[in-house]
């Protein structure tokens, strides 16, 4: 194993500590959560790998909360955490399945949604539910509070809607509506502890047993989570039926640009992307139409 | 290859029950800080990537990858090793044969004394569900989920 004896790590005892030591060493900290991800990568670096900002002990960042219709996580809440709270099991159910998928048991108790997000990579399990809820993302440097979109918040492959000198605090999202269900994908190529070669998160709304909104996001298909849109639109309006679905599910081929790698092929993404968004799609005509 | 100075900090935790105070480098995972600083070389270090699980520990009571826990994030934190688990988890193990080479098996038994710290009574399913991030490559693991099988419900 590669020792990392030779980086420094700062350990703040408060959130505004850790907002002045960002400031101060402006670009050269890496920011420490969780850091089941992030460790593995500075072990991997070939360049010197970079300080630590260990924000670790910020039992502050760490909560679930409901408040006025709006679900407020704290950007160090673990995934363990996250998938056994009574709040998203009631509130946001596609939230809580997709975390229960993130990794092992010892990965969920350390793993934070905070790390999951800004660690950026397309195939975060996390991700995709975040998209379909809608969520804000809450950005605190030295000298402010901002929030962002999730959607806007990614540029491209890694790249971030975020400055140095800005820490990711908190990640909200409406609480779901009675007449909205969720549900969440993931196809790894084992059922543990597995990156997903495809994952996605479908919310619908539905009124009368016609779909009056459809948010679905696909993750690990493109340098970033995306929304199909194509197969959204398909939906809306739409009563579902096995029809409706099959060319919802096929929809999905015009927002998505998979490449090839160790988990699989381009090809065989598209082919378990639209398989998947039809099983799931099919499952929840079941329920919309029981 | 390049060589880099070393830092080294002091470091406060409790360790199975007892208090420590260690002067390490502050990117040392606590696997490094158990082995080479403490000597405690019951956790093994396996994948080091956080797959196999041999290298799990209780931190705060919850297992966690000591391979990728830097010592800096055990600060003020109690971390719980195999070597102050309960000792009826390795007998099951020793009991059911369900040990080969042994390296992963330090692991399984942390994994598992926390699956009975959280249910009292559990199924196969939960079984294989609380451990499906440590594994075995000898034993082909229907000895060790008849061990953890032969702890469920015991009130001993």
């Amino acid at each position: 194993m590669k020792s990392l004896s030779y980086i420094d790590v700062f350990t703040p005892r408060s959130l505004e500590e850790a907002l002045e030591l960002l400031d101060k060493h402006r670009g050269e900290l890496a920011v420490l959560a969780g850091g089941t991800d992030l460790i593995i990568q500075l072990r991997k670096a070939q360049q010197k790998a970079p300080n630590l900002l260990n924000i670790y002990m910020l039992d502050e960042l760490r909560y679930i909360k409901h408040d006025n219709e709006i679900i407020k996580i704290g950007a160090l809440t673990d995934f363990a955490t996250i998938t056994e709270s009574p709040i998203i099991q009631r509130h946001a159910p596609v939230l809580a399945e997709a975390a229960a998928t993130i990794g092992s048991v010892q990965i969920l108790n350390k793993a934070s949604i905070g790390g999951n997000i800004v660690n950026a990579s397309p195939a975060a399990d996390s991700l995709p539910a975040l998209y379909v809820l809608n969520a804000t993302l809450t950005l605190r440097s030295k000298t402010g509070t901002r929030k962002v979109a999730i959607e806007q918040f990614y540029k491209g492959y890694k790249k971030l809607d975020l400055q140095s000198g800005e820490l990711l605090t908190e990640v909200s999202f409406p609480a779901m509506k009675q007449n909205q269900i969720g549900m969440f994908f993931k196809h790894g190529l084992r059922q543990g502890d597995a990156i997903s070669v495809v994952n996605g998160a479908i919310l619908l709304e539905v009124l009368n047993g016609y779909v009056k909104d459809a948010r679905i996001a696909l993750g690990a298909v493109a340098p970033t989570v995306v929304r199909a849109t194509e197969s959204e639109k398909t939906l809306i309006g739409q009563r579902l039926s096995e029809d409706v679905i099959l060319k919802a599910a096929q929809a999905c081929l015009t927002s998505i640009s998979p490449i090839d790698d160790v988990r699989g092929s381009a090809a065989y993404r598209k082919e378990m992307c639209v398989n998947y968004l039809y099983m799931t799609l099919w499952q929840m005509m079941r329920m919309v139409n029981l | 290859m390049m060589q880099y100075s070393r830092v080294e900090k002091e470091f406060f935790f409790r360790l199975n029950g007892e208090e420590v105070r260690v002067r390490a480098p502050p990117g040392y995972t606590l696997l490094e800080v158990l082995r080479h600083i403490l000597h405690l070389t019951g956790t093994k270090d396996g994948c080091s990537s956080g797959d196999c699980g041999a290298c799990t520990v209780l931190l705060d009571g919850r297992a966690v990858h000591s391979c990728l826990t830097l010592i800096s994030q055990v600060e003020g934190r109690e971390v719980t090793t195999v070597e102050a688990v309960d000792e009826k988890v390795a007998d099951a193990y020793a009991r059911h044969g369900a040990v080969q080479c042994g390296y992963c098996t330090p692991g399984f038994v942390v994994a598992t004394a926390y699956l009975l710290s959280k249910m009292h009574n559990p199924s196969d399913a939960e079984i294989r569900e609380w451990l499906r991030g440590n594994l075995c490559r000898c034993t082909g693991y229907v000895k060790i989920l008849k061990a953890v099988e032969s702890l469920a419900g015991d009130d001993g």
